[in-house]
């Protein structure tokens, strides 16, 4: 059977980064392949492909997501915010900065899904316990770090955020 | 001020938080075409026919190649046993049998899925014990005629494909004599890698050679993998290493490359592949199951007089490196807890299954898991404290292992019962009603493999250093070699950069595995970085009109000591240097001696020595709840040894993330076969550990600085994971008063246990 023949396109029209797009999407397009295929940003990562391990999250209107299962089409007319979107050209969020001092980075692939998560729930509650960290975590896996670097690097980019 | 011991930035930290470190996964090129391979649904059968026509009537799909259309010689890193497409038999399900190439990667996909295979199935040799019973089907019915590299007599024999022997021959002697025997079986499942990046490959073929871009642990291993499969010279290879979404040792053989080249050949274009997420469970190298037996002859005393290790581990399909692999638990039993004599017999066996391969701490996690907890048991049947008869049974400097080797430093381990008892004591620890405490010691090696680094001082007075050390993750390259360069420079860390692999630009790398990067070829930077130095001072020397040996390089300036304000900067030293004697750089390489031993300890052994080795205790304090099984591990202590800390932060992360991966393989990991299948088919069925579940881990770092190391760094990375499940498991038998002989230690089988101790 030809495949993709009958598949029909959709136009998307979305903010990225704060950047309006107006894009073809084929029919049943993640937004994954949408942002590291049509958008140039390879920031959010493939890896399950299943939704269950939060490398692709990106922000969508402020919420993270699994773009890897989304699809494309349905994030028509909304705002999505990608690792690219966090610093920019900039300095370093303070988040991304407490990365840096907590050594919360190691192979750096679940990184980018891990930062939007975090940057939503400090978005959210300006002073999250360690707990409320972990559980805010509960669909990013981290296989290098066991998380605890990971986890005070968020408290302490709260506690930064506040004082 | 020193580079060392303190915790400067990676050079990738920035790149990867922003989103701009390419991954292998990241890569494209123009004009690239795409591959993907069908696999055996089966775990065993006759290859009858492969219909090609369904693939290719999608849209998209240039071919499908099989078996008669590439190399037909079978390849491995030890036996010689794995064809490039199977071409009579499917020995594991997963195995490929054709590559769809195609103009995008849905139809490449779309295609691999639609190749008609048609296999006869057979009933598939699902387990080691059905592998090694009398008259089993073999796995490879003329494995008699694969090649062994270097001739190694490995004992190969039907579905063995490797045996390692040691027999000292007195063991019956002393089991006559003891007053009585301690023994338990011991068995573990698989454990998956669960590196989030897929394996990939990308390959282009340009003027009669072959370059892959990649991300790889071991970009020389790949090479010469590469053109062994090909058939072509390893310099027609150039490997070109990126950023590694995480490996584990998954990413140390090859596995898409070798197809991904030979269609770059075979199409002048591009070829790019990647895993499916099903592809890298089936795929992928686990962490070998393994049942471990083990028998002591004690005396009263507590003399343990003789122990009888027999162990069966799983080869899967084809050998890889588990012949190599079964050396290790030589270097497990009767090492650091005195035993007078051991008999250790360890077969490595074929099974219609997916390869088994390297997974951190190789083979450890499981061996130290029986080790220890056959200590527990003969402490129990002694009525000892654990403790107490753990430090009595402690071998002393100067032991011998069961390889004849001196352990040399083993005194440190009594350093690390003290300190961890100092920070939560043994008597109060896991007291309480369903609480439990659990210990478990370890020696684990630095890997030993070659490495080499060229240092060139930069025209500005930098420094670069140019290896194939690859980053894997650790921080051992984004830090660590930065560090060692900048101390032996008198730089600042943030004034040294590392190259990216490439094959054709550095000498052999042996690659992220073992916690060899720090030690091997920090030392090959230390040792090149004394030469140039000695060059800047020559320099200098003339520049300031004084002697070489007067010169102090701190902070970047040369100067004459006690002379601060007679000093020329490292930038004023390279660009005077570089128009009069030309630049400076100088290379070094470095491979580990193999330790002293008795060649003749064992037969079949191909890891004869446990070099630079390291020492560990971990501590486990857990509770279990009666209703659920659920276990909670309220508190983690790591003590470890590590020579000498150059980045602690990056050493703290290396304890927490290998004890995660023990608190999977002990508590909530899965890697199950059903008739040679694996059952889990997404991450999520694997119960790999969550930020909820993983507790913070306490950690204590002991130096003991080898000579030999670069400032007396040896290996760290890897063995926080090793005695990690033995520890948990000894704590979970603690609390429920029960045995625990097998991993993953599910809360059905603490309930069970828990009834029948009540």
């Amino acid at each position: 059977m030809p495949a993709s023949r009958s598949e029909q396109n959709v136009t998307v029209r979305l903010v990225v980064n704060d950047r309006a797009h107006e894009l073809e999407a084929d029919a049943g397009e993640t937004l994954l392949a949408t942002l590291r295929d049509r958008l140039g940003l390879t920031g959010p990562k493939e890896a399950c492909g299943e939704g269950e391990c939060g490398a692709c999250t990106v922000l969508v209107d402020g919420g993270p997501v699994a773009s890897c299962i989304l699809a494309a089409g349905s994030t028509n007319g909304r705002a999505v915010r990608t690792v690219e979107g966090l610093a920019g050209a900039g300095d370093l969020t303070t988040l991304q900065q407490a990365f840096v001092r907590h050594a919360a980075v190691q192979c750096g692939y679940c990184t980018p899904g891990v930062l939007m998560v975090l940057t939503a729930l400090l978005e959210k509650v300006s002073e999250p316990t360690e707990a409320e960290v972990r559980q805010a975590l509960a669909g990013n896996i981290c296989r290098c770090t066991g998380y605890q670097q990971i986890v005070e690097a968020a408290v302490d980019a709260a506690r930064a955020v506040a004082s | 001020m020193s580079a060392l011991g303190t915790s400067p930035e990676r050079s990738d930290a920035d790149a990867k938080l922003r989103g701009q470190a390419v991954y292998g996964a990241d890569l494209s090129k123009t004009g690239m075409l795409w591959a993907a391979l069908a696999r055996s649904p089966v775990a065993a059968g006759h290859l009858r026919a492969i219909d090609p026509v369904p693939a290719l009537r999608i849209d998209g799909v240039l071919e499908v190649v099989t078996a008669a259309d590439v190399p037909d010689w079978r390849t491995g890193v030890i036996v010689s046993d794995t064809p490039m497409l199977a071409a009579d038999y499917v020995a594991y399900e997963g195995e490929p049998v054709a590559i769809v190439v195609a103009e995008s990667r849905a139809a490449a996909e779309a295609g691999a899925r639609s190749v008609a295979v048609d296999i006869e199935p057979v009933e598939p040799v699902s387990t080691p014990e059905q592998a090694l019973a009398p008259g089993a089907r073999l796995v490879h019915p003329e494995w008699n005629r694969f090649a062994v590299a270097g001739g190694a007599d490995i004992g190969r024999n039907g579905n063995v494909v490797a045996e390692v022997v040691h027999d000292p021959g007195d063991l019956d002697e002393a089991f006559a004599a003891a007053d009585f025997v301690v023994e338990g079986t011991y068995r573990t499942l698989r454990q998956y890698q669960a590196h989030l990046e897929p394996k990939m490959a990308l390959a282009t073929y340009e003027s009669g050679r072959y370059t892959i871009e990649v991300s790889h642990q071991y970009p020389f291993r790949l090479r010469d993998r590469v053109a062994q499969i090909l058939g072509v010279a390893p310099s027609a290879v150039r490997v070109v290493g990126h950023h590694i979404g995480g490996g584990f040792g998954a990413k140390l053989d090859v596995s898409l490359e070798a197809f991904a080249a030979l269609l770059a050949q075979r199409y002048r274009r591009p070829v790019r592949m990647q895993h499916t997420a099903l592809e890298e469970r089936l795929a992928a190298p686990c962490r070998a199951n393994a049942i471990t037996a083990v028998r002591s002859a004690v005396r009263r005393d507590g003399t343990i007089l003789a122990t009888d290790v027999e162990i069966v581990s799983d080869s899967g399909a084809y050998a890889n490196n588990g012949p190599a692999l079964s050396s290790i638990p030589m270097f497990v039993f009767g090492s650091i807890y005195r035993v007078d004599t051991a008999r250790i017999w360890t077969r490595n066996v074929y099974t219609n299954t997916a390869p088994t391969g390297a997974y951190r701490g190789v083979n450890g996690p499981w061996l130290v898991f029986a080790n220890e907890r056959h200590m527990d048991a003969i402490a129990d049947a002694l009525g000892r404290d654990r403790r107490e008869f753990r430090l009595a049974s402690l071998a002393r400097d100067g032991d011998l292992m069961r390889n004849g080797q001196p352990l040399e430093q083993v005194s440190i381990l009594r350093e690390a019962f003290d300190r961890v008892d100092d920070l939560s004591g043994w008597q109060d620890a896991g007291a309480g009603e369903l609480r439990g405490v659990g210990q478990a010691a370890a020696i684990w090696l630095t890997n030993p493999m070659p490495g080499h680094a060229t240092v060139k001082l930069n025209e500005d007075g930098t420094a670069t250093v140019i290896t194939s050390a690859t980053e894997n993750g650790s921080g051992a390259v984004a830090t660590g070699l930065r560090q060692i360069a900048a101390e032996a420079l008198g730089l600042a860390t943030d004034q040294v950069t590392v190259t990216m692999p490439d094959t054709d630009a550095t000498g052999y790398d042996a690659g992220s595995q073992g916690s060899r990067t720090t030690h091997v070829v920090g030392r090959a930077i230390a040792d090149a970085s004394a030469e140039v130095r000695s060059q800047v001072l020559d320099q200098a020397s003339q520049m300031l009109e004084a002697a070489a040996e007067d010169l102090v390089i701190t902070d970047g300036v040369v100067s004459v000591a006690g002379v601060p304000t007679a000093s020329v900067t490292l930038g004023q030293v390279a660009q005077s240097v570089t128009w009069t004697e030309g630049p400076i750089a100088a290379g070094a390489s470095y491979v580990t001696p193999t330790p002293p031993h008795d060649p003749l300890c064992a037969t079949g052994m191909l890891i004869k020595g446990w070099p630079t080795p390291t020492y560990h205790l971990h501590q486990a304090e857990v509770s279990v709840d009666a209703v659920t099984g659920h276990v909670t591990v309220d508190r983690y202590i790591v003590c470890q040894e590590v020579g000498r800390a150059i980045h602690p932060d990056a050493i703290t992360g290396q304890i927490q993330g290998g004890v995660a991966q023990g608190l999977g393989f002990a508590l909530s990991e899965r890697v199950d076969l059903d008739h040679g299948r694996y059952v889990q088919r997404t991450f999520k069925q694997h119960g790999l550990p969550l930020a909820a579940d993983v507790p913070r881990v306490e950690a204590i770092v002991m130096e003991h600085a080898d000579p030999a190391g670069p400032f007396g760094a040896k290996g760290a990375a890897e063995p926080p994971v090793v005695p990690v499940a033995a520890a948990v498991a000894n704590a979970v038998a603690d609390a429920i008063g029960a045995p625990i002989d097998s991993l993953p230690i599910r809360p059905e089988d603490v309930l069970d246990a828990l009834e029948r101790t009540q």
